[in-house]
C-alpha cells in the first residue's frame, strides 16, 4: 500500500512541475516526485540508494527555488491541456503498469513511467531554463530507480550517478553568446 | 565495453586532433580543444558506463552541458533533443526489462531507434540548426562526435535488451530510419541554400547509411556501420572543420584537392566510404537483395551534394593543407585495407 | 618471374605519378619526359611479366577486409587490355605537354585502369575500375572546369553495380575470383547486373555519350587519357563474364540481346557520323562506332566473335592516341585517320570487321541478321567518311598538344597492319581466347598467315597484301590537293532526332505548376523537417510505433 501511494506521490510531483512555471512550484514539484521515488527505492533497493535519490532531488529542489520565475505560478491560465496531459499521462501509464506488464513492482514501473513521460513532455513544452533543468532532474531520477526493475541487481552506482546528476543538473550555468 | 566502442573513441581522439590541426586560424583552438576534451571524456564515459542506465545519466548529463555552453540557438531548443532522447530510451529501457507481451516488447525498439535518432540529431528528430552556431555547441557536434560512440553503445546494448521479435523490429526500424536519412540527407546537402546546412545534411546521410549497416543482423552490417562511422569522424568532420572559413566567407573553387575531397565525401572508390558500401551492399545481399538495391541506388545520390561540399572547402593552405592530406590519406589506406581496422573491433 | 612481378605495371606509374607530384609541389615541373616514362614503364613491365611465360601469374597478398583478397593476375586478358590501356596512354604522356598535377592524375589513372585488369576479383576489380572513373572526373575537371564532361553518377554507377556482383558472387558462390566462381552461382540475375554495369562502365549506349562527347572539349589531353583507359574496362568485364560462365553466357539470349545493344550503339554512331557538322563531331563518333562493333563481335559467344572484337577494340585504343594527337586540319594526316576509322582496306579495322561479321553468320539463327545490320552500318560509316573528309575542321585545339606526324604514322600503321592480322590473332587475341573459353578454344587455327573459321578460310596476307599496295598507289597517285573543306548535307537526317530534342527541351523546362508549388516547396519542406516541432516529433514517435505492430 506504501508503494502504491509513493507511487501517486510520484505522479503528484512530476504533474506539478508540469503545471507550475514558477520557482516555488518547480521546487515543491520536484520535492513531491523526490519524496515517491526515494520511498519506491527504499522498498525496492535500500536505505543507500533511496537517500542518493533523496539527497539528489533535494538538492536540485533547493536550487529551484532560488532561480526561475517567481513565485508559485501553479496551474495559470491556459494550463487546462497541461492539466489533461498529466492525467493521460497517469492513466496510460497506469494501464501499462498494472495491466500490460507483468511481474512484480508495478508501483515502481508506474512511477518510472510516468515520471520519465511527464518529465519528456515538459521539455517539449516549455522554453524556460529552469522549468527544462527541473525536468532533466526529474528524468535523472526516474533513470536512477529505474535501476530497480531488472531481475539481477545493478548496484547502488546507478541510483549515486541519478542524484549526482539531479543534484548538478540545476546549477549548471546557462549561457548564450554570440560566438561565431 | 565494447570494443567496437574502443576504435570509435580512438577514431574520435585522433579526429579531435586533426580538427585542431585544420581548424580555421580565427577558431580559438584553446576553447576547441577543451570542449572537445569534454566531449570525448563523455563518449568514454558512455562507452565505460556498465549499464544502461549509466549510459543515459552521462547522456543526460552531457546533454545540459552542451546546451549551457554558448552559442547562438535558445537553450531550451538545444536541450530539447538530448532530453527527449533520453526520455525515449528510458522508456524503452523499462519496457525491455519488463515482462510484456512480444507486441508490447516492440515498443521498446521504437523507443531505442527514436531515441538514439533523437540523441544523434537524425530525421524525424532533427534539431533546428544555426549556421552560425559554434561547432561544438551545434547538432554537429552530436552528429560528428559523440553520436558515433553512442550508437556503437546503444546497438550493442539493445543486443542484451531486446528478446528475438523486439531485436527483429529494432534492425528493421533501424533500417527504415537509415533510409530516410539516406535519402533526405542526401538531398538536402544538395538543395539547401546555407552551405554549412548542406554539411550537416551530409553528416544525416552518411548516418543513414550507418544506420542501415546497423539494422542488418548480420557481421557486414556492423563492419561497414563501423567504416561508415570512421568516415564520419576522420574524414567528414575535419574535412567540415577546415571548410568553415571559406564557408564563411563564401568561397567556392574548382582545384583538384576540391573534386578530390568530394570524391573522398561520396565514398568514391578508393576512400574508406567505398569499403563501407562494399561491406553494407554485402550485407544487404545476405539479408534481403531488394534492399542492396535500394541501397546501391541511394549510394549513387552522394556525388552532386559531395561536390558541392568539396568546392566548399576553398584552398586549404599551410597547416589546414597538411591536416586535409593526413585525411585523404587515411581514408585511402583505409578504403583499400579495411581488415586491421575490423580486426581490431573484432568483426 | 617471381610473382611479385605482377605488381610491376600497376606500382610503376603510381611511383612516377608520385615522383612527379613530389617534384611539382616543390616548384619543378619534371615535365613530359616524366611522364612518359612512367606510361612506358608500365607497358614495359607487361611485356616483362607477359612475354617469357606466356601464362598466367598471379600474386595473392591475403584478405582485404571485404571478402577479397589482394589479388593480382597478368593472364592473357590482363595483358591484352592492358596493352589496350597503357600504350595510347603512353604515347600520349610522351607528348602533349601537361602541368604535373595532370601528369600525375593521369598516371594515377593508368595504375587505376591496370590495377582493373590485374585485379583477380570482381570486387577489387569494381573498386579499381571506381577509382580510375574518379581520377578521369578530377582529370577532366582541372583541365577546363567550363567544358563538358560526363556525369560522375552516371561513370561510377557501373562500378557499383560490378560491387554488387562481387557482393551477390561472395555470398551465393563463396568467392568473387573469377577462376574460382562456381558456374552456378552466375545465374541469369548476375549476369543481367554484369552486363549492365559492362555497359555502363563504357557507356554503350546507341545515344551520344561522353566516348564520343568528350572530343568536343576544347583541349584533348584529358579526354584522350580518359577515353584510353576507361573505355576499354566495359568490354574487359563482358570477356571475363565468359570465365564465369566457363565459356560461355548463362543463356544464349544474353548474347544476342548484347549484340543488339552492340550493334545498335554501333548503328547509331555512324548515323551521327554521317550527319556530322565538321570532321571532329564525325571523328568523336570513331570510338564509339569501334565498340558497337567490338560488342556485337565479343557478345556472340564464339572464339572467333570474341578474337574479332579484341582485334577491333585493339585498332580502336590505337586510335584513342590518333584522334587525340590530330590537328583539326585538312591534310595527310586526316585522311589517314578517317580512312584507319570506317575500316577501309586492307586496315585493321576493315580485317577485324570482316571477320566479326563472318562470326555473326557462323553463330546462325537470329545473330546472322545482327551481322547484316553490322554490314549495313559499315557500308554507312564508309560514305559518312567519304563525306567527313571534305567537311570543315572544327573548333581546333591548341596546336602544342597535336601532333599530326605521329598521328598519321599511328593510323598508317593500323592501314598496314591489316595483312598481320592472323598474326595479331595468334600472339594477341587467340590467348585471351584460350583463357577465357577453355573448352573451345581449339576451333582457334591458322597461323600467322591465314585466319581460319568454321566455314572458310581467309588468307589474309594473299589477300591483303596486294589491297594495300593498291591503296598506297590510288593514295600517292590522287593526293590530298582536291580536297575542299565545306558543309555538306547529310546521307540521311538522324530519325527520331527532332522528337528526342523537343522531348528534351520539354524535360528541362518542365515546372511544377503554379498552384502547385506551395505544396512541393523544397524550402518549407526542409524547414518542417529541421524545425524541431514537438508535434512532429510525437507524430513520428506514433507513426513509428504503428510501423512496428504491422
Amino acid at each position: 500500500m506504501i508503494e502504491v501511494a509513493a507511487g501517486f506521490v510520484a505522479w503528484l510531483g512530476a504533474s506539478m512541475v508540469v503545471l507550475a512555471d514558477g520557482r516555488r512550484g518547480l521546487a515543491l514539484g520536484v520535492a513531491i516526485a523526490t519524496l515517491g521515488l526515494a520511498v519506491l527505492v527504499l522498498q525496492d533497493a535500500g536505505p543507500l540508494e533511496a537517500a542518493a535519490i533523496a539527497l539528489g532531488g533535494l538538492l536540485a529542489a533547493a536550487r529551484c527555488v532560488s532561480s526561475g520565475p517567481a513565485g508559485w505560478q501553479i496551474m495559470p491560465p491556459g494550463s487546462t491541456p497541461r492539466f489533461v496531459l498529466c492525467v493521460a499521462v497517469g492513466v496510460l501509464a497506469l494501464w501499462i503498469a498494472f495491466s500490460v506488464t507483468a511481474g512484480e513492482g508495478a508501483p515502481l514501473r508506474f512511477a518510472v513511467l510516468t515520471v520519465t513521460g511527464l518529465a519528456g513532455a515538459r521539455v517539449l513544452l516549455g522554453a524556460d531554463a529552469p522549468a527544462l533543468l527541473t525536468s532533466v532532474v526529474l528524468l535523472a531520477l526516474a533513470i536512477g530507480a529505474a535501476a530497480g526493475l531488472g531481475d539481477a541487481p545493478l548496484g547502488a552506482w546507478p541510483y549515486v550517478a541519478a542524484g549526482a546528476v539531479a543534484a548538478g543538473a540545476c546549477w549548471v550555468p546557462v549561457r548564450v553568446a554570440r560566438a561565431a | 565495453m565494447p570494443p567496437e566502442a574502443i576504435e570509435i573513441i580512438a577514431f574520435a581522439a585522433v579526429a579531435l586532433v586533426l580538427v585542431l590541426v585544420v581548424a580555421p586560424a580565427t577558431a580559438s583552438r584553446r576553447t576547441l580543444a577543451v570542449r572537445g576534451g569534454a566531449g570525448l571524456v563523455g563518449t568514454v564515459a558512455i562507452a565505460a558506463a556498465p549499464t544502461f542506465e549509466l549510459v543515459l545519466l552521462v547522456l543526460l548529463a552531457l546533454g545540459v552541458l552542451q546546451a549551457a555552453v554558448a552559442g547562438n540557438r535558445p537553450f531550451a531548443v538545444r536541450l530539447r533533443a538530448p532530453v527527449l532522447a533520453v526520455a525515449m530510451l528510458a522508456l524503452a529501457l523499462v519496457l525491455a526489462r519488463v515482462e510484456v507481451p512480444d507486441a508490447v516488447g516492440r515498443f521498446a525498439a521504437v523507443g531505442l531507434v527514436a531515441g538514439l535518432a533523437a540523441a544523434i540529431g537524425l530525421l524525424p528528430y532533427i534539431q533546428p540548426f544555426d549556421p552560425e552556431d559554434p561547432v561544438t555547441s551545434s547538432p554537429v557536434a552530436w552528429l560528428a562526435f559523440v553520436g558515433p560512440v553512442l550508437a556503437a553503445v546503444i546497438v550493442a546494448q539493445a543486443q542484451g535488451l531486446l528478446g528475438p521479435d523486439a531485436g527483429g523490429a529494432f534492425g528493421t526500424l533501424l533500417i527504415g530510419i537509415g533510409l530516410l536519412n539516406m535519402a533526405w540527407g542526401t538531398v538536402a546537402s544538395l538543395w539547401t541554400e546555407n552551405g554549412v546546412a548542406a554539411w550537416r545534411y551530409s553528416f544525416v546521410a552518411d548516418w543513414g547509411l550507418a544506420l542501415c549497416g546497423l539494422g542488418l543482423t548480420v557481421g557486414d552490417g556492423r563492419r561497414a556501420a563501423l567504416l561508415v562511422l570512421f568516415g564520419i569522424l576522420l574524414g567528414r568532420l575535419p574535412l567540415y572543420m577546415a571548410s568553415r572559413r571559406a564557408l564563411r566567407e563564401r568561397i567556392a573553387t574548382d582545384r583538384p584537392i576540391n573534386l578530390v575531397v568530394a570524391a573522398a565525401l561520396a565514398g568514391s572508390a578508393p576512400f574508406a566510404g567505398f569499403a563501407a558500401r562494399v561491406l553494407l551492399l554485402r550485407g544487404a545481399t545476405q539479408l534481403f537483395w531488394p534492399l542492396a538495391l535500394v541501397l546501391g541506388l541511394g549510394m549513387l545520390l552522394w556525388l552532386p551534394g559531395s561536390l558541392r561540399l568539396g568546392r566548399s572547402l576553398g584552398v586549404p593552405r599551410g597547416r589546414q593543407a597538411v591536416g586535409v592530406a593526413i585525411v585523404l590519406a587515411i581514408n585511402v589506406v583505409v578504403g583499400l585495407y579495411p581488415l586491421p581496422l575490423l580486426q581490431a573491433a573484432r568483426l | 618471374m617471381p610473382s611479385v612481378a605482377v605488381l610491376g605495371p600497376v606500382v610503376l606509374p603510381l611511383i612516377a605519378a608520385a615522383v612527379i607530384a613530389a617534384f611539382g609541389l616543390a616548384g619543378v615541373d619534371l615535365g613530359r619526359a616524366a611522364a612518359g616514362i612512367g606510361g612506358w614503364s608500365s607497358v614495359a613491365a607487361l611485356f616483362a611479366v607477359w612475354v617469357p611465360v606466356r601464362s598466367s601469374l598471379e600474386l595473392i597478398l591475403g584478405q582485404l577486409g571485404y571478402g577479397s583478397a589482394f589479388d593480382l593476375r597478368v593472364d592473357a586478358v590482363a595483358f591484352a587490355f592492358g596493352l589496350m590501356i597503357t600504350v595510347p596512354a603512353a604515347v600520349l604522356l610522351s607528348l602533349q605537354p601537361r602541368t604535373w598535377q595532370e601528369s600525375a592524375l593521369s598516371l594515377l589513372g593508368v595504375a587505376a585502369a591496370m590495377a582493373t585488369v590485374e585485379g583477380g576479383g570482381i570486387v577489387l576489380t569494381a573498386i579499381a575500375g571506381g577509382t580510375a572513373a574518379t581520377v578521369a572526373v578530377v582529370m577532366l575537371d582541372i583541365e577546363d572546369p567550363r567544358a563538358w564532361r560526363p556525369s560522375w553518377a552516371l561513370l561510377l554507377a557501373g562500378w557499383l553495380a560490378l560491387t554488387w556482383v562481387g557482393a551477390i558472387l561472395q555470398v551465393s558462390g563463396g568467392t568473387a575470383i573469377y577462376s574460382a566462381v562456381p558456374v552456378a552461382a552466375v545465374t541469369a540475375p548476375v549476369f543481367v547486373l554484369i552486363a549492365a554495369s559492362a555497359v555502363l562502365a563504357s557507356c554503350m549506349f546507341p545515344w551520344r555519350t561522353w566516348p564520343a562527347r568528350l572530343w568536343a572539349r576544347p583541349s584533348l589531353r584529358a579526354a584522350g587519357i580518359t577515353v584510353g583507359v576507361l573505355y576499354p574496362l566495359g568490354f574487359y568485364l563482358l570477356v571475363r563474364a565468359y570465365e564465369l560462365g566457363d565459356g560461355r553466357y548463362p543463356s544464349a539470349w544474353f548474347n544476342v540481346a548484347l549484340a543488339v545493344v552492340g550493334i545498335a550503339a554501333g548503328a547509331a554512331a555512324a548515323a551521327r557520323a554521317q550527319a556530322a557538322a565538321t570532321r571532329r563531331e564525325f571523328l568523336g563518333e570513331v570510338i564509339p562506332g569501334f565498340g558497337g562493333f567490338a560488342l556485337m563481335a565479343i557478345a556472340i559467344g564464339t572464339p572467333l566473335g570474341l578474337v574479332a572484337g579484341l582485334v577491333l577494340l585493339a585498332t580502336a585504343s590505337a586510335l584513342v592516341a590518333c584522334l587525340a594527337l590530330l590537328p583539326d586540319r585538312a591534310g595527310a594526316a586526316s585522311v589517314l585517320a578517317i580512312a584507319a576509322a570506317i575500316g577501309l582496306p586492307p586496315g585493321l579495322a576493315f580485317g577485324g570487321r570482316v571477320i566479326g561479321i563472318e562470326a555473326t553468320f557462323e553463330a546462325g539463327d537470329l545473330l546472322g541478321l545482327i551481322g547484316v545490320a553490322g554490314a549495313a552500318a559499315w557500308v554507312v560509316w564508309m560514305v559518312g567518311g567519304a563525306r567527313a573528309i571534305g567537311l570543315p575542321g572544327g573548333r581546333g585545339h591548341p596546336a602544342a598538344e597535336t601532333f599530326p606526324r605521329v598521328s598519321m604514322l599511328i593510323a598508317a600503321l593500323t592501314l598496314v597492319a591489316g595483312p598481320a592480322l592472323a598474326v595479331l590473332h595468334f600472339g594477341f587475341a587467340n590467348p585471351v581466347a584460350g583463357e577465357v573459353m577453355p573448352s573451345a578454344a581449339g576451333a582457334l587455327a591458322g597461323g600467322l598467315t591465314a585466319v581460319v573459321t568454321v566455314s572458310s578460310v581467309l588468307p589474309v596476307v594473299t589477300l591483303l597484301v596486294p589491297l594495300l599496295v593498291i591503296a598506297m598507289a590510288t593514295y600517292a597517285w590522287t593526293g590530298t590537293s582536291a580536297i575542299h573543306t565545306q558543309a555538306r548535307p547529310a546521307l540521311f537526317p538522324l530519325p527520331g532526332a527532332a522528337a528526342l530534342d523537343r522531348a528534351r527541351t520539354a524535360i528541362r523546362a518542365a515546372t511544377v505548376p503554379e498552384q502547385y508549388r506551395s505544396i512541393f516547396n523544397i524550402r518549407e519542406l526542409e524547414a518542417a523537417a529541421a524545425g524541431g516541432s514537438p508535434v512532429l516529433w510525437l507524430a513520428a514517435l506514433v507513426a513509428l510505433g504503428f510501423a512496428v505492430t504491422r
